[in-house]
């Protein structure tokens, strides 16, 4: 281990690197060993690794899927029925998207609660609410995919409601339906948007979100 | 609460480092809430209703439970006044949160010398709660949540059987019965059973102004009459 790590630091200069992730300092109003309630602190991080554990259990679901009218629903049952732990990855993909959305809203209530947003951190608050944005998109494109009753209409009602918009309500609806009813080109974009699309921004806007909280450091009580 | 009481000097001379301490700690919380997760996805059944029917204009959809505040805020507007909801209201909310860290600008942090901040998130928070709550029992009232027996021989006849004693004054069922109200011979093709169930338990969703009057069925009795009519098909006979 030790070797290839010297392999690897020799030609690589890991070192300032790896100190510069491993050396940071947690403070202690954010230890829980020092004091429980610092736990509200890891609401964040628990998002992340919430949202890792459903890439993973999104690109085993993407082993089977297809995202065609006429198969999207026989495969999410074949996924459900016959292969191995199929029913087990769908079901962690399904209740992790609950999760998600319930420690995103814990998240933004601890940062409200302990004024967080304020300044210098405005800028990574308002990256939070696009991450808001992007999660919600998640769950709402998600919805269709299986492809069953309520999916298509709880998206056909969801679409109608973007189609209300003034001006370019209809245009928008349109785009996002490739035509004027929920179809085989919807259901490829919704499938396209959850699984390329989001993901960019998501990456994106996490990446800025940790930078932005490495150099700024946890807000502290003032 | 971690800020109400300011962290002692002592312990903010020893910060933790992150490795190994408080990496430690994050993956001790990440395999908790895969257990949790784990757990919960074998109580919580994954649902996987009917394929997609785009002709079934009776299915009354519902969004998963984190948007029914959204989807109960939006009964209030109606006709005309939906944009406010599907459109003014969440652009409002998006640009306030935004200007949130700008709004609220004062110095201090601590969320008892924040009071508007405070009420106001309190208000939205308790705003979200009350709409969910709202939904759910509208639906339950309404019976768009009943989880409804598979369908049995013994129900269908009985259904039939009820059909004939109440149902029959005024609809015509295979050219008898009475002419007062809509013909139902072949119902079952053009409403699914859940539908009907509503109808039966609240005949004013067909229309504001029916005459069809609130028939006193228990729950089996009213099963058994959407098993018989929701097998109506276009032959008349059943499946």
């Amino acid at each position: 281990m030790s070797r290839i790590y010297r392999f690897l630091d020799e030609r690589l200069n890991l070192g300032p690197l790896i100190r510069g992730i491993a050396d940071h300092e947690v403070p202690a109003h954010a230890d829980p060993l020092k004091n429980l309630s610092a736990m509200i602190y890891c609401f964040g991080g628990i998002v992340f690794f919430i949202l890792l554990l459903q890439a993973l259990t999104g690109v085993f679901l993407m082993l089977y899927y297809v995202p065609s009218p006429e198969d999207a629903y026989a495969s999410v049952n074949y996924i459900q029925n016959e292969t191995s732990f199929g029913s087990f990855v769908r079901g962690i993909h399904q209740v992790g998207a609950s999760a998600a959305v319930v420690m995103v809203s814990l998240h933004m209530a601890r940062v409200v609660f302990t004024g967080s947003y304020k300044k210098p951190r405005e800028l990574n608050w308002i990256v939070g609410i696009f991450l808001l944005l992007v999660v919600a998109g998640f769950c709402f494109t998600g919805y269709l995919l299986p492809w069953d009753q309520k999916a298509y209409w709880a998206t056909t009602v969801g679409v109608n409601m973007v189609a209300t918009i003034p001006l370019v309500g209809d245009f928008l609806a349109d785009a996002l339906r490739g035509g004027k009813e929920v179809g085989s080109l919807t259901l490829v974009r919704f499938f396209v948007i959850h699984v390329m699309f989001l993901p960019a921004f998501l990456v994106f806007f996490l990446a800025a979100h940790f930078f932005m909280v490495r150099r700024q450091g946890l807000s502290r009580p003032l | 609460m971690a800020n109400r009481d300011a962290p002692s000097a002592e312990a903010e001379k020893s910060p933790s480092l992150f490795y190994p301490h408080h990496l430690f700690l994050e993956a001790l919380t990440a395999v908790a809430v895969l257990l949790i997760l784990t757990l919960l996805s074998f109580v919580w059944d994954v649902p996987l209703e009917e394929m997609a029917d785009p002709g079934d204009v009776t299915y009354v959809p519902r969004p998963e439970w984190y948007f029914l505040f959204y989807f109960q805020l939006l009964k209030y507007f109606e006709g005309p006044l939906v944009v406010i909801g599907t459109c003014v209201l969440p652009a409002l909310v998006f640009t306030l949160l935004i200007l949130l860290p700008f709004l609220d600008k004062g110095e201090t942090t601590r969320i008892r010398k924040r009071p508007v901040a405070a009420a106001v998130c309190l208000a939205s928070l308790f705003s979200v709660v009350a709409l969910t709550v709202i939904s759910v029992v509208e639906d339950e009232l309404h019976g768009y949540r009943m989880v409804l027996p598979p369908i049995t021989g013994e129900q269908i006849a009985e259904g039939e059987d009820i059909f004939g004693r109440f149902c029959q004054i005024c609809h015509s069922m295979d050219g008898k019965g009475g002419f007062i109200a809509p013909d139902l011979t072949q119902i079952g093709s053009r409403a699914n059973r859940a539908y009907i169930e509503r109808v039966v338990l609240n005949p004013q969703i067909v229309s504001q102004t029916t005459i069809m009057s609130l028939i006193p069925l228990s729950d089996p009795e009213r099963h058994a009459v959407s098993a018989y009519l929701s097998r109506k098909k276009e032959t008349g006979q059943k499946k």
